[in-house]
């Protein structure tokens, strides 16, 4: 039970510093330590902070309460075949619900600053982040309906990937979890997250008038996401069968295997026109209704 | 209860119309409270069977209704809101002292106590006679509430054209019961079982779901309410959003409850007009620049997920799956009493700031937190709830239609397996919309720094607070122990036409939120640690305050922020053919060394109001103009028409055709 | 194994509806032909003709995989342009209506009663037909026009594969007529057509009306 939450955590610490260093090692350098990132959320924590005169008590609030979102809604996410901490049925809609009451107050913290440019992030991170919504749902849908269960550590207990087509869906769903964890944590190809330019981003820009301890917990909200996600991958792609220690070997694998190929991706790949962005995220709507339709095919419903 | 004692009740207002101006509130409130307590009490005596007053105090037997659960849960609703307004119009309404006279507020108040009273009759009376005319006393005291500003003559307009189509839905309402009077000799709802166990239940639903529909907001009947609902006093439109467009639910639910085949034909319509009316709904609410509008187009869309949770009731009974039909009228009667929690709460906020600033235009607000902090607290936390985000009350009713929809996909048939899937994936879409519509709200008109300058803008006194304050903790009641209030509104589920046992189904619904409970309940817990964690890192380092960063600019203004318009457009570039925003500028000249004067205006119209109502009244008025030729002015003529009237009475009944 | 192939198809047709450069379209349709090319080896594995499962195999490998992608580079050196610049749909509506034609073709499938039809296959088929008509409807230019059609030829092929197994022979005269409608219409852009309009809109062909 706490063994995925913690293993969610501690993969959380590593992240970002693997991706760092693969970018770093693909444009020719060496690159800082694996460890850098979180040193620097640690320096964060101690640094003192300004605040905007025009901003209110939102604004001081707002990313405690995106970071304890997130790890609230890590609280129903199982590992191994476990349960999780709580687990109901419906939990995976608790689950994105919770994740859009972090991205929420971050957008309403934004606004609060009066600024052009936290405006602009904030309405981009906005119409990005309902784009995304109906393919997690349709996700989450498929698998309701092959496994005939409503919980994410029921769903993950039957949903076996050895046989049947049970891979090919595993496959698709990765992807399609890939492609929604690049959206959520504002990486290429929706968002930059080097540049700091009002142009190219769309999460950065929402965080520009933070510092000192709260911009520590935003860096570590984004931090958490991607550990979070991992362990959904992972949930996804390895049979709830297998013994703990495989388990956790596998969970490791997919962190490594997720970060280098977030690093490569983002080495390697211009961000998308920022108009064109909008029929991109369709397209993960697109390839949850083609994993619906191989779904169908596989439950009997046709054919 | 006893109807003579409400009726007697609602008759102390006329005292207002002789007591000085400030007395009248005090006369208000007592009369609401008395009718409050008089219908509970007469809700608790069905409830419990416990009599509070004695049965030969009432005058006869007819007059004695003992309301069944449906009646009481809406009873409920409607005393809470109208108390709560009343209270919040003692604020709102002080500054209008001076300018209206004495007759109008007395007439304001007694309308109040009126649409109070006439609500609950319609709840409570079934016999078709008694239902219409509490109706028709609902649309002509809410019509007189409208009306309060009608001096301004955009008000006027707007009032004449909500009575208009109010009386639009009576005659379609009053059709249907006399349909089902022609087949069964009974008028009134008790025919209506009789009724649908022999006929086809279709056509008659129809032409009550539109009667009601009109009442209700559903699209395309929805084209008085974002106009009424602005021009309306704020405490009004509080109480016509929470609880007067709740009757055109009620009305439907009724007939629902009669329903006996064609579940399926019933339940797609349903369906399918519920989930267009809360996409349409939202996605309107996103490009208003009213704050008002944004509310009342935030209405349609709540009401639309209600319909969605009936019409995935009605597809639980035809496929036969309890949990689905369970699980949808229980999300429907569940955001029924959220969505008139949340829906007065966040009209009251936009009243007081229209109080204070005078303007309803979001691109002339900003800045409000820091000389309202209450109004701007209690605003973002109703902004949270109606987004239905956790762990306030919007979220559980939307998890417990979420729960229907995903709980029931094994074994359905491929039909119904795409109809739950895709409605999962529409109302998943509804929810990011609302987070729009609403993060836009909140931003632009609350936060950020001020577009005009707020000299005179005071915070609202307490009389207007303590109603949002009400609302407020039943939001955080509902949203941590949802049990409670679902085994509340047990009894009225348990009046729809459900499948089988309805107690199999409820189960793992009440675990589910039981769960939830101890999980929001974590969350909080999880804030105060991480607030404390900070406040202890905070402590020995230096906070400073300082102008929002500019990126070297040096002279940032408040005009360079985003406004409404700019933050709905990413959005409007996606929705261009749905929405139409219209911009009037006059293009700049060429060649132009020194600019003129220009204009730049943006609006959005209503795609169905110039489809329903604008277009074919004005066919229509075309038509009658050419019945105007009758209309000469010389008497003699109009004698000459009476003449040749009763010379045809006379041929007709002498060839015996009369 | 052939339900691998056929999601992988349904992904490069939801692409198709959102590409933009040409080079994108070329690249999609010769991996349709690849995809096309599997799928018909795996289906006419079975049967003992030897000399229309060579046809078939040369057909679709060399021809849709290869030929026509060749052709329609040329085509491209001729024009100036490189991408679709002006849509008579934005990218976002056409991706709509190609996830409803999605929706409709599973529909449909589930409705025919015909014999022992493989229905993966008939809703393949149809969702490709679809794409290819809101291809030639989304856009204003020649060339996705030229896409579009090729697009419904291998709809058009997958439909004779999924009826292959009641009239074998139905596979051999649905390759002949993609070889014919192809060679026809390609080669006459390549040579003629393309020489004298340069990435014109279609509708300055309504101007040959009457």
């Amino acid at each position: 039970m706490m063994v995925g939450y913690l293993l969610m955590l501690i993969s959380s610490i590593f992240f970002l510093g693997i991706v760092n260093r693969i970018k770093s090692i693909a444009s020719g350098r060496k690159g800082s330590s694996v460890l850098q990132p979180f040193r620097d959320v640690l320096k964060l924590f101690k640094k003192g902070a300004v605040y905007s005169e025009t901003s209110s008590l939102l604004f001081r609030v707002a990313p405690t309460v995106a970071i304890v979102a997130v790890l609230t809604s890590m609280l129903v996410v199982p590992f191994a075949g476990g349960n999780a901490v709580f687990s109901f049925s419906g939990d995976f809609v608790f689950f994105a619900y919770m994740l859009a009451l972090g991205r929420f107050t971050m957008i309403i913290a934004a606004l609060d600053t009066g600024s052009s440019f936290e405006g602009m992030g904030a309405n981009r991170e906005t119409l990005y982040g309902l784009l995304v919504e109906p393919a997690f749902f349709v996700m989450m849908g498929v698998l309701a309906m092959i496994t005939g269960l409503t919980s994410f550590t029921e769903i993950f207990k039957a949903f076996n990937t050895i046989g049947d087509y049970s891979l090919l869906l595993g496959l698709l769903f990765s992807y399609l979890v890939i492609l929604i964890a690049m959206v959520e944590n504002s990486r290429l190809p929706v968002d930059d997250p080097k540049t700091h330019l009002e142009l190219t981003m769309v999460h950065e820009v929402m965080i520009l008038d933070n510092s000192g301890f709260d911009l520590g917990l935003i860096h570590l909200t984004t931090f958490l996401k991607f550990g979070l996600y991992s362990m959904i991958l992972t949930n996804l792609l390895v049979p709830p069968t297998w013994a703990i220690g495989y388990q956790v070997v596998c969970f490791t694998a997919v962190v490594a295997v997720f970060s280098v190929l977030v690093g490569l991706l983002e080495s390697f790949r211009a961000r998308n026109k920022m108009g064109k962005n909008p029929p991109y995220l369709l397209t993960l709507t697109a390839l949850g209704l083609l994993g619906l339709i191989v779904a169908l095919l596989i439950i009997q419903k046709i054919a | 209860m006893n109807i003579s004692f409400l009726l007697s009740a609602a008759f102390l207002p006329l005292f207002s119309f002789i007591l000085p101006k400030g007395r009248h509130f005090a006369i208000t409130i007592t009369t609401q409270l008395l009718v409050a307590f008089i219908s509970i009490a007469g809700v608790f005596t069905a409830y419990s069977g416990v009599s509070l007053f004695d049965s030969h105090f009432g005058i006869g037997g007819d007059l004695n209704i003992v309301p069944d659960a449906i009646s009481g849960f809406f009873i409920l609703i409607i005393n809470l809101v109208c108390l709560l307004t009343t209270a919040y119009s003692q604020g709102y309404l002080a500054p209008y002292f001076s300018t209206k006279g004495k007759t109008e507020m007395a007439l304001h108040a007694l309308s109040l106590v009126w649409l109070q009273v006439s609500m609950i009759l319609v709840v409570t009376l079934k016999d078709g006679f008694g239902f219409l005319a509490s109706w028709e006393a609902m649309t002509i005291s809410s019509f007189i509430l409208v009306m309060f500003e009608a001096n301004k003559r955009e008000t006027f307009k707007v009032g004449i054209s909500y009575l208009m189509q109010m009386h639009v839905g009576f005659f379609f309402i009053l059709a249907g019961f006399v349909m089902a009077y022609g087949k069964t000799k009974v008028f009134g709802f008790e025919a209506l079982t009789e009724y649908f166990a022999l006929n086809s239940n279709v056509p008659l639903f129809l032409i009550f779901f539109v009667g009601f529909g009109l009442k209700a907001g559903f699209v395309p009947l929805h084209t008085w309410l974002p106009n009424a609902h602005p021009a309306a006093p704020s405490h009004v439109s509080a109480v016509m959003s929470g609880v007067m467009i709740k009757m055109g639910l009620y009305g439907l639910v009724r007939v629902l409850c009669s329903i006996q085949s064609s579940f399926f034909e019933i339940g797609i319509i349903l369906l399918s007009v519920s989930l267009l009316t809360s996409i349409w709904g939202v996605v309107s609410a996103i490009v208003q620049k009213d704050l008002k509008k944004v509310l009342a187009y935030s209405s349609i869309e709540n009401i639309g997920i209600v319909g969605i949770g009936l019409g995935l009731g009605f597809l639980g009974i035809h496929t036969g799956f309890s949990s689905l039909s369970y699980c949808g009228f229980a999300g429907a009667i569940l955001h029924i009493l959220n969505h008139a929690i949340f829906k007065p709460l966040l009209f009251m906020g936009a009243g007081s700031v229209y109080a204070a600033t005078h303007t309803r235009n979001m691109n002339e607000l900003g800045g409000l937190s820091h000389k309202m902090p209450y109004t701007t607290t209690l605003f973002i936390i109703g902004s949270i709830s109606i987004c239905g985000l956790p762990p306030f009350n919007g979220f559980i009713s939307e998890l417990v239609i979420y729960l229907g929809m995903f709980q029931n996909l094994a074994g359905q048939s491929l039909r119904e397996i795409i109809m739950l899937i895709s409605s999962s994936m529409l109302l998943a879409l509804v929810g990011g919309l609302a987070i729009f519509a609403f993060s836009k709200a909140v931003g632009i008109a609350f936060l950020g720094a001020p577009r005009k300058p707020l000299d005179n803008v005071k915070e609202a006194g307490p009389w207007m607070l303590m109603p949002q304050l009400v609302l407020v903790l039943l939001i955080v009641l509902i949203g941590i122990f949802p049990k409670l209030f679902l085994n509340a509104i047990a009894p009225a589920i348990d009046m729809f036409p459900l499948v089988g046992n309805g107690q199999v189904a409820v189960e793992p619904m009440l675990a589910s939120l039981g769960e939830v409970s101890w999980i929001s309940l974590t969350f909080f817990l999880g804030i105060a640690v991480v607030l404390f964690i900070r406040s202890k890192a905070q402590q020995d380092v230096v906070i400073s305050q300082g102008p929002t960063w500019g990126c070297g600019y040096t002279a940032v203004g408040s005009e360079q922020q985003y406004t409404s318009t700019s933050y709905s457009d990413s959005f409007v570039s996606l929705a261009k053919p749905i929405v139409k925003v219209s911009k009037e500028f006059e293009p700049l000249e060429e060649c132009d060394f020194f600019p003129q004067q220009g204009s730049f205006k943006t609006g959005s119209n209503d795609l169905f109001e110039d489809m329903v109502t604008v277009h074919p009244t004005n066919r229509l008025a075309k038509l009658i103009k050419r019945a105007a030729i009758l209309q000469t002015g010389y008497v003699q003529h109009y004698v000459l028409y009476a003449l040749l009237f009763i010379l045809s009475i006379l041929v007709l009944t002498y060839f015996k055709l009369l | 194994m052939n339900i691998v192939i056929i999601v992988l198809f349904g992904v490069t047709l939801m692409y198709v509806s959102v590409a933009e450069r040409f080079d994108t379209y070329v690249k999609l349709v010769a991996i349709q032909g690849i995809l096309l090319f599997f799928l018909a080896f795996s289906e006419l594995s079975g049967s003992k003709d030897m000399a229309s499962l060579v046809f078939v195999v040369t057909e679709t490998l060399v021809f849709k995989a290869i030929a026509v992608p060749l052709l329609l580079r040329s085509i491209i050196k001729k024009m100036r342009v490189a991408k679709v610049h002006t849509k008579a749909l934005p990218a976002f509506y056409s991706l709509l209506l190609v996830l409803f034609a999605m929706g409709v073709s599973v529909v449909l499938a589930d409705m025919l009663k015909i014999g022992r039809i493989e229905k993966t296959f008939m809703i393949a088929a149809l969702f490709t037909v679809f794409t290819g008509l809101i291809l030639v409807i989304a856009h204003k230019k020649i060339f996705p026009h030229l896409v579009g059609f090729l697009v419904l030829e291998n709809g058009v092929f997958m439909f004779s594969l999924a009826v292959g197994s009641e009239m074998p022979f139905l596979v051999n005269s649905g390759i002949l007529l993609d070889l014919f409608a192809s060679v026809l219409i390609l080669g006459l852009f390549a040579s003629r057509i393309g020489k004298r309009l340069n990435d014109p809109n279609v509708e300055e062909l309504s101007t040959l009306k009457d």
